[in-house]
């Protein structure tokens, strides 16, 4: 099977097949093993080792604990690989990202209402966690198109905070 | 010496605090919130009593509960900690009249140095170099914007009541007063129940050098030599070391000795830090932390003085001891500290369950920390979930050990800080010991998680076998149960179910 691995910035092709493996086409050797009753892997790569702890996140996102860093990859098959790239899914969404909650928190000021024309980097919502305020800002231009929250309301992780929507769509 | 202590506190100082008292031979007794029944401060203490619910303002920051606990525990002090209730003067006033040993200066004292517009203008009036600024609270957004006119920007707001930077915000131009204020206020109000803020100059890219002072209750007050905590983000310190790598020795001295006169201007007793900015040789007195500090491990590494051991010598009414001139600081530390907050986003705090935890050791590595495996993180308490200490004959060594000691590190179920720590102990500026209190804006590369290419094609192909794997597992079953039936799916989960 051949696989489409990205590590941060880079995109390593794996091939995992009978004959052996390869990466970005020059051969390669390596074994997972396990720990027992741990969730500690041992992972060898040729005569180098590594302690690996890994947790599967969804659709092939992996998050993994190497040498002191937790890294998140993302591992995709070819098949996969050619729908996402026919479908340009996950290069990015049309239209202003929605200002969705970090984290669990309190509102503790709103600074746009419903209509208002906003700019990359405009604060548009404060949050409170932990005693410290973070105030949440757009990604990009747009308008805000809905408020859902107002000041002192509580809020959940991933919570949908404020919509905007594209200029050309509120025309 | 006394010969009870209940810690009124809770995660990694606690446990420092239990550990000390321990080796005195000195009766323990924790306190802890519901959460915490199974905390390992609860576990390790020789006795614990259940205070109330996760909440602090019902729990850790209920004095009048804390109190009388420990009457009834028989404790003869309370050990504040940091943080909670350690500044509260109200609460060190309440522990003597009810006739136990408060483990920190007198309420009087706090209550000087806690009020910091009133601890710059005594500072000043002993003659501790301060930075130029205001010494009375404004009264609204329009007092802020006269005030800052006055001193010239930037300026920097900050919170009568505060500390650990809640209720601060710099301001480099006249329109951004007004906003600032606001938000300095709010928050300050939230974090300490008192909105008041002041405005003083902004050193531009000083340093944080702390200087650690001990004083006893017979007049004595020394100094055991600095601490370099510039790296910091949003006033929050993630590494602290000792000694700083500028400080001469003659400077080490002068602020030393403007740091005695700092203490023993407030007739200091126990364990205190005077905070200082530094720029260039000059050094401007920041604020005074009345009790034990979070990084005070690189102290003891370096004067081979246990710090905790002293506070209850102190508490305990025995003389220091000794004077500056016996104190010898011999070889580095550095101290990270770990925190469940998401360094690749934004450092926003993390929560969950420590499902798997490694603990680094070895050569001249020490672990201060309060967790365990199995235990939930939640948003209840500080992100602190332990610190990460290492001493070595000189800085080079230390720092190419903390980098070795993070590599052994693992903390699962959470996010931390520790990634982020371990970029920063590969960094050159970092190496070259070239710090100010702006290093972690001026260095946003470290934002970004950083492997060499050897490393980089490990975690390719660890993922691209781990995905294997896991896909192998999933087809697996159902071809068994369309040849055999369910007793083979049971048969083939088996091995793998742990997994899951």
């Amino acid at each position: 099977m051949r696989y489409y691995v990205t590590v941060g910035a880079q995109t390593f092709e794996v091939e995992l097949g009978a004959e052996g493996m390869r990466v970005d086409g020059r051969a390669a050797e390596a074994t997972l093993a396990h720990a027992d009753g741990t969730p500690v892997r041992g992972l060898a790569v040729g005569v180098e080792t590594y302690r690996l702890v890994a947790e599967r996140g969804a659709r092939g996102r992996w998050k993994l604990h190497l040498r002191g860093r937790a890294l998140e990859v993302d591992v995709l098959d070819e098949r996969t690989k050619a729908i996402r790239d026919m479908t340009g899914a996950g290069v990015g969404t049309l239209g202003p990202r929605p200002i969705v909650a970090p984290m669990p928190g309190m509102v503790v000021k709103v600074e746009v209402a419903e209509g208002d024309v906003v700019q990359a980097g405009q604060g548009i919502v404060i949050v409170e966690a932990m005693k410290m305020e973070n105030e949440l800002r757009a990604l990009g231009p747009g308008r805000v198109s809905r408020v859902h929250v107002r000041r002192g309301q509580a809020v959940e992780k991933d919570q949908v905070l404020v919509d905007l929507e594209s200029i050309e769509e509120a025309r | 010496m006394i010969r009870s202590v209940l810690v009124a506190n809770r995660g990694e100082i606690a446990l420092r605090i239990i550990r000390a008292a321990r080796e005195r031979g000195i009766r323990s007794v924790a306190v802890y919130s519901a959460p915490d029944r199974m905390a390992p401060h609860v576990l390790e203490a020789d006795e614990a009593y259940p205070i109330g619910p996760a909440p602090a303002s019902e729990s850790y920051l209920r004095g009048d509960v804390l109190i009388d606990v420990a009457k009834r525990a028989g404790a003869e002090a309370i050990h504040p900690g940091y943080g909670f209730l350690s500044e509260r003067a109200g609460f060190a006033r309440a522990v003597e009249e009810a006739g136990l040993c408060f483990i920190g200066p007198t309420a009087d004292t706090i209550a000087a140095m806690g009020d910091k517009t009133e601890a710059r203008r005594r500072m000043a009036a002993a003659g501790v170099p301060i930075v130029p600024g205001m010494t009375d609270a404004v009264v609204d957004a329009a007092a802020a914007r006269r005030a800052a006119q006055e001193i010239g920007y930037p300026v920097l707001l900050k919170a009568s009541a505060g500390g650990g930077g809640k209720g601060m915000r710099v301001v480099r131009e006249p329109s951004g007063v007004e906003r600032a204020y606001d938000a300095a206020s709010r928050e300050a109000l939230t974090a300490f129940g008192d909105g008041r803020v002041y405005l003083e100059r902004y050193v531009e890219r000083p340093r944080h050098i702390e200087i650690q002072v001990f004083g006893d209750a017979h007049g004595n007050v020394v100094h055991l030599g600095e601490r370099e905590c510039s790296v910091q983000r949003r006033h929050q310190k993630l590494i602290e070391e000792a000694p700083s790598p500028v400080l001469t020795p003659a400077e080490r001295e002068a602020m030393g000795t403007a740091a005695v006169r700092a203490a023993a201007a407030v007739d200091y007793r126990g364990a205190g830090t005077v905070e200082f900015l530094y720029r260039g040789g000059e050094f401007f007195f920041l604020e005074m932390n009345t009790r034990l500090q979070v990084e005070h491990p690189v102290t003891e590494l370096v004067t081979g003085i246990d710090l905790v051991d002293l506070q209850f010598r102190v508490a305990s009414g025995e003389p220091l001891g000794f004077a500056r001139a016996d104190v010898r600081m011999t070889g580095h530390a550095i101290e990270c500290r770990i925190t469940s907050e998401d360094p690749y986003g934004g450092f926003l705090p993390s929560t969950g369950r420590i499902s798997h935890l490694e603990i680094p050791a070895g050569p001249g590595v020490r672990w201060d920390g309060g967790i365990q495996r199995g235990q939930e993180i939640t948003l209840h308490y500080d992100p602190l979930l332990a610190k990460l200490i290492v001493s070595a004959p000189n800085r080079a060594t230390a720092v190419t050990r903390m980098a070795r000691a993070l590599d052994e590190l693992l903390v699962v179920g959470v996010e931390t800080s520790a990634s982020y720590l371990r970029s920063v102990m590969d960094e050159p500026d970092f190496r070259a010991g070239d710090l100010s209190i702006a290093y972690v804006e001026e260095h946003p590369d470290l934002l970004r998680a950083d492997l060499g290419e050897q490393e980089l094609v490990a975690a390719a192909l660890a993922g691209a076998l781990l995905e294997e794997e896991h896909r192998e597992r999933h087809r697996a079953p159902r071809i068994a149960s369309s040849q055999t039936g369910m007793s083979a799916w049971r048969a083939a989960a088996g091995p793998w179910r742990e997994d899951e």
